[in-house]
């Protein structure tokens, strides 16, 4: 290794990226269900009560009920006219699938990725596979991510969402295969010593997440937010990872993204967890 | 004065040109300096053989006769301590964070404003340079400004940086006798203590420092932020700049620092302290690498596979050649040759000897020609305030600022330049650096002329 190379890596690492708050600023949620007008109502107030931390008296709910889209399409026209900040669902509107926990459902399959709003997905109303503590509040929120470091929308959603004297876990989980496979590269490297390079890339793929959440904490604590601020920042295999840590912290909102401006369907870690973790809600962004 | 054939002399000088030739051309002809020396130095010692100009000495050493080979005793040892000690005791500090620290803690000092980052970078490369080497410090400010101007967006001036960086640091360089190694050969040679030097020294780094800067500003157009918006933002984009990143121990942080402000204290008290200056420079240089090196005692072996051994062989192999160039007269005859430039008298002799020292050190390696001039001016037996000793330690420094190859710190400014896909070609260098150079040079010759 160059002198040269030593002090720029030194330089470089020490060029952290910080965290801005931007608070959130939801006016108008539009709750698009597949229920009858009065299932729809009651269906918004549950949310609404559910979601008493971004809730202003200024804030507009608008129940959809099922019989105001009959197709993908005119759901897209529903969010067109409403132009809401938010949108609440679920899985498999329109749709009997839900028995069946291989998909999301045509409608919020297109809705992710068709527009730019975040969307909230509830537990399906039907199914009763919400975990008891369910849908009740949000005092423990997640925001999960596989990239966490400079991702100030994920941080402000998930602050956004949590409850006054709540907790707001940032979570970053690096996948371990890669790293792995990585590892395992670099070990028929001759010139690269594998132990050395194991020991410090593990070390420093987590620091930079871990640097980060630090920023955040200091950034809530001058803005003189009631919320307290959680890390996790581990090597694993990320839905079993995820599962575990949603039971062990009793998570009542999962935070994530859903795009990827690399490809037209849902972001890689987004899909799976969508499909597998019905149990608690998840925000979309 | 023993005598040597004119021929041998002849010989001896043709090998001395092609040997500064070879080193002129060391990125040509894709050797190290350390090969190239070496070459010459088998070479040399061969025929001085051949034509009996050496001959084994037998020397007591504690009251033992001792046998020595005729390379050992035409090496100075004491430079050779010195650059080996300074060198294991700035890479072992290194790793304590503190260079790092400074500089980051400056960078957030100056609120990321371009022109307070220029005044900052420009000074700390030249106290660097001073206290570290060049390259060290070129290296330190120089990637230090890569990511710092590519955090703050204003990629557009590294280049001016870079520029301003490089060539300060040969300004830098001439700050104490341990800066460079031309000020080691000379002032070594001259008998110019460590405080001397500075006192005399100092001065015109301030002054040349300044011109430096000012000059930059102008020609690379680096100006202040406009407003309190772009203030704010600026600010807020170094803040992100962790000083404290790099350090693996608080401990041996401030370990690294007191060790730092004892070193810079030895050497300047070496001459005068009681025993230490029976053992010299070089002593308190390996004395304080062996102490930084406990830090890491059980991995010490990492910082001896760091040293630059090319440059400590080429310096070995350096001084062998100068000594058989003795042997032969060659430096006899260069002292002829020079004879008309010194007798020019107290006032032209030291510029002339400055300015064919600057352009001898813009095209080929500096050191030879220290060496090499620090034997010839030895031999008259001048006195170490003579400014003639002075005119070649500022022009072997300044020289290295004409073009890219005259010094390693300019080579590794360039190198930095070209790691960020900036262009600049060799004319290029040339181009941008000359003003610098005349300023620097026409600043220095006033102020050994006059002020001296």
């Amino acid at each position: 290794m160059t002198k040269l190379d030593q002090f720029e890596s030194t330089f470089r690492a020490a060029a952290k990226e910080t965290y801005t708050r931007t608070p959130l600023k939801i006016d108008r949620v539009l709750v698009a269900t597949d229920l009858e007008p009065v299932d729809a109502a009651r269906l918004t107030e549950a949310a609404r009560r559910f979601l008493v931390a971004i809730d202003r008296p200024e804030t507009v709910w608008e129940p959809l009920a099922g019989s105001a889209f009959d197709s993908v399409q005119a759901l897209l026209e529903q969010v067109e006219a409403h132009k809401p900040d938010l949108i609440v669902t679920y899985r498999h509107l329109h749709s009997n699938a839900w028995h069946w926990p291989y998909s999301l459902g045509e409608h919020l399959d297109v809705l992710t990725q068709a527009t730019a709003t975040p969307i909230l997905v509830l537990p399906h109303p039907d199914a009763g596979r919400g975990l008891p503590h369910s849908v009740q509040d949000t005092n423990v929120v997640m925001a999960i991510t596989d990239h966490l470091v400079g991702d100030a929308r994920l941080v402000d959603a998930a602050l956004g969402f949590t409850a006054a004297g709540g907790t707001c876990w940032l979570s970053h989980v690096e996948r371990a295969a890669d790293f792995e496979r990585y590892i395992d590269v670099i070990s028929k490297i001759p010139m690269i010593d594998t132990e050395t390079a194991a020991e410090t890339i593990n070390a420093q793929l987590l620091k930079e997440p871990h640097d980060y959440i630090r920023s955040c904490r200091a950034a809530i604590e001058a803005a003189g937010l009631n919320v307290s601020i959680e890390e996790i920042v581990v090597m694993g295999r990320r839905i079993e990872e995820y599962t575990r840590l949603i039971e062990a912290h009793e998570v009542d909102l999962l935070v994530m993204h859903a795009k990827d401006e690399d490809q037209l369907a849902m972001h890689g870690l987004a899909y799976p967890l969508a499909v597998e973790l019905r149990q608690i809600p998840l925000l979309m962004l | 004065m023993h005598h040597v054939p004119t021929h041998v002399t002849a010989i001896f000088t043709v090998m001395l040109v092609a040997m500064i030739l070879c080193l002129a051309l060391e990125e040509k002809i894709h050797a190290k300096k350390s090969v190239i020396v070496g070459v010459f130095a088998v070479v040399a010692l061969f025929l001085a053989a051949f034509f009996a100009l050496v001959h084994p000495e037998t020397v007591a050493i504690l009251g033992h006769p001792v046998r020595l080979p005729v390379y050992i005793p035409g090496v100075d040892w004491e430079v050779i301590a010195i650059i080996l000690g300074s060198s294991i005791f700035v890479d072992v500090t290194s790793k304590s964070g503190l260079f790092t620290w400074m500089a980051i803690k400056l960078t957030k000092l100056s609120g990321g404003d371009p022109l307070r980052l220029l005044i900052f970078y420009g000074v700390m490369t030249v106290v660097f340079s001073a206290v570290l080497n060049n390259v060290t410090a070129m290296i330190i400010v120089g990637t230090l400004s890569g990511v710092s101007l590519g955090k703050l967006g204003r990629m557009d001036k590294l280049l001016g940086f870079l520029l301003i960086e490089g060539l300060l640091t040969n300004v830098g360089g001439l700050l104490t006798l341990i800066s460079s190694v031309p000020n080691i050969i000379v002032g070594n040679a001259a008998g110019i203590s460590f405080v001397t030097f500075f006192i005399t020294a100092s001065p015109y780094v301030v002054v040349a420092t300044a011109a430096t800067i000012g000059l930059g500003v102008r020609l690379f157009d680096i100006r202040p932020l406009a407003d309190d918006a772009a203030r704010v933002e600026a600010r807020g984009l170094v803040a992100g700049l962790d000083e404290n990143d790099g350090i693996e121990s608080r401990g041996f942080f401030w370990f690294g620092t007191a060790m730092t402000g004892f070193f810079i204290a030895a050497m300047a008290s070496a001459s005068v302290m009681p025993y230490i200056k029976e053992l010299g420079l070089g002593y308190v240089a390996l004395a304080f690498a062996a102490i930084m090196l406990t830090r890491y005692k059980s991995t010490a072996d990492r910082f001896y596979q760091a040293i630059d051994w090319d440059l400590l062989a080429f310096f070995g192999g350096l001084f062998i050649v100068i000594n058989m160039m003795e042997h032969a007269l060659v430096l006899e005859l260069i002292g002829d040759l020079l004879k008309p430039i010194l007798a020019l008298g107290e006032v032209t002799g030291p510029a002339a000897l400055m300015v064919a020292s600057a352009v001898a050190s813009s095209v080929t390696d500096n050191i030879p020609l220290a060496a090499m001039l620090a034997k010839i001016l030895g031999g008259m037996n001048l006195p170490p305030d003579s400014p003639f000793w002075w005119a070649v330690i500022f022009g072997a420094n300044l020289g290295g600022n004409i073009t890219p190859i005259g010094s390693a710190s300019t080579l590794v400014a360039v190198t930095i330049i070209h790691k960020y896909k900036l262009s600049l070609s060799f004319a290029d260098f040339v181009k941008a650096a000359i003003p610098f150079a005349l300023i620097q040079l026409v600043l220095a010759a006033l102020y050994v002329l006059f002020l001296l």
